[in-house]
């Protein structure tokens, strides 16, 4: 491979940062951020790679051969928005860059043409769906319990889309989400008594638990990233806090009006 | 039986629409979902022979995250993919939601036995996590 030009050095320092952000917050461990990383640089031809990578942050150090060392870091804000289209995309370039290292330019495409390719609303909902009445008769529900936390789940997912484009922090978020949504079931099975108040918000509340942030939390401790998995682990406990909260502070106003 | 059967369906439809959820690839959907399915077959399985949720919990997710491995390594993708959905239906969200509500309604004992299964569970399917990270870092680690 040729030796890359002075300028080309600074837009791949660009690129793996981009390539580190969106791997992060399509929901990548953080080992595998911190390796595909190192493991690119050393692909560009670096003799040293210092990568450090916790949930809100990426520090990456690299030296060329017989140059000064080159450091950057990138603030990260949101960590939601798990897409894992994204992440085996991602992780495919990565895959063919280390085997025969693209052009620093061509990197750059690739990368913007992942990072334009979303989810589709669509498929998001129907796995909200799907998801919120499986779950709703898996728990022991009837058929008409799984319907009805459906149809709630429609609801919690076009809140949870709205609301994301606010400035509201996830704990905000989830407590707000789950109290009109505890108040709207309760309602609903007050009016309907044959449906079950309990079951419909399992199914519902399968959707809001961060249960893979959980997972990943583990996950990343058990990586030997024990930072990131307190931060994601405390993150995630306040989220359910908040969840519960919501839920409860519902089910109370419910009970009293019975 | 027919419970079973029910349980089986859901598993694989929650699993589904958490593979959805998440974006998972359309080729993947299939497998993924099976693995959410089949993960609580063994739970089942196993707690009808040993009556231990805890032990239930740590063999099905030892299995589900092995599962998600050996599915990884077929269709050349992270595990993250697989582990997500597989692991999903093991995820005590019912006994979450009792905990906290009679907690509300100031049964503490009863809020507290619920409590009690809800970490039992957690701590089983980190347990199982952990031993099939471990196991697979040891085999990296002789190669």
């Amino acid at each position: 491979m040729e030796e890359l030009t002075r300028t080309e050095k600074t837009e791949l320092m660009n690129c793996l940062l981009d390539m580190g952000q969106l791997l992060l917050e399509c929901g990548a461990e953080i080992s595998r951020v911190e390796d595909t990383l190192s493991r690119m640089a050393r692909a560009y031809g670096c003799v040293h790679t210092e990568v450090f990578v916790i949930t809100s942050i990426i520090s990456l150090s690299v030296e060329f051969p017989g140059e000064d060392v080159l450091t950057e870091t990138r603030r990260i804000y949101s960590s939601s928005g798990t897409d894992f289209t994204r992440l085996e995309n991602l992780n495919r370039i990565s895959r063919s860059c280390c085997k025969k290292p693209f052009p620093v330019e061509e990197l750059r495409k690739r990368l913007q043409q992942v990072a334009s390719e979303e989810k589709s609303f669509k498929t998001v909902l129907l796995g909200s769906i799907l998801a919120a009445g499986g779950f709703a008769v898996f728990f022991g529900g009837t058929l008409w319990d799984g319907l009805a936390a459906s149809v709630f789940a429609i609801g919690v997912y076009l809140l949870q889309r709205k609301l994301g484009e606010t400035q509201i922090t996830p704990a905000g978020m989830n407590l707000l989400i789950s109290l009109l949504a505890g108040l709207s079931v309760g309602f609903v099975c007050i009016a309907v008594p044959a449906l079950h108040m309990d079951k419909i918000l399992i199914g519902d509340i399968m959707l809001l638990i961060p249960g893979l942030a959980i997972t990943n939390a583990v996950r990343n401790m058990l990586g030997g990233n024990t930072i990131s998995g307190l931060v994601r682990l405390t993150e995630s406990l306040i989220w359910a806090a908040a969840l519960a909260g919501g839920f409860m502070t519902a089910i109370l106003i419910v009970d009293l009006l019975l | 039986m027919k419970e079973i059967l029910i349980q089986l369906v859901t598993a694989f439809l929650g699993a589904l629409g958490f593979a959805l959820l998440f974006g998972l690839h359309r080729r993947h959907l299939v497998f993924a979902s099976l693995g959410g399915m089949i993960t609580w077959g063994i739970y089942l399985f196993v707690h009808s022979f040993l009556k231990s949720s805890f032990l239930a919990n740590l063999i099905a997710s030892v299995f589900a995250v092995s599962l998600a491995e050996a599915l990884a390594h077929w269709r050349k993708c992270p595990a993250t993919l697989f582990v997500v959905p597989s692991i999903i239906p093991l995820v005590p969200g019912s006994s979450l939601y009792y905990a906290m509500s009679y907690a509300v309604q100031n049964e503490l004992d009863t809020a507290r036995a619920y409590g009690h299964q809800t970490l039992i569970a957690a701590l089983a399917i980190a347990a199982g996590i952990s031993f099939v990270t471990a196991c697979r870092e040891l085999h990296a680690a002789r190669r």
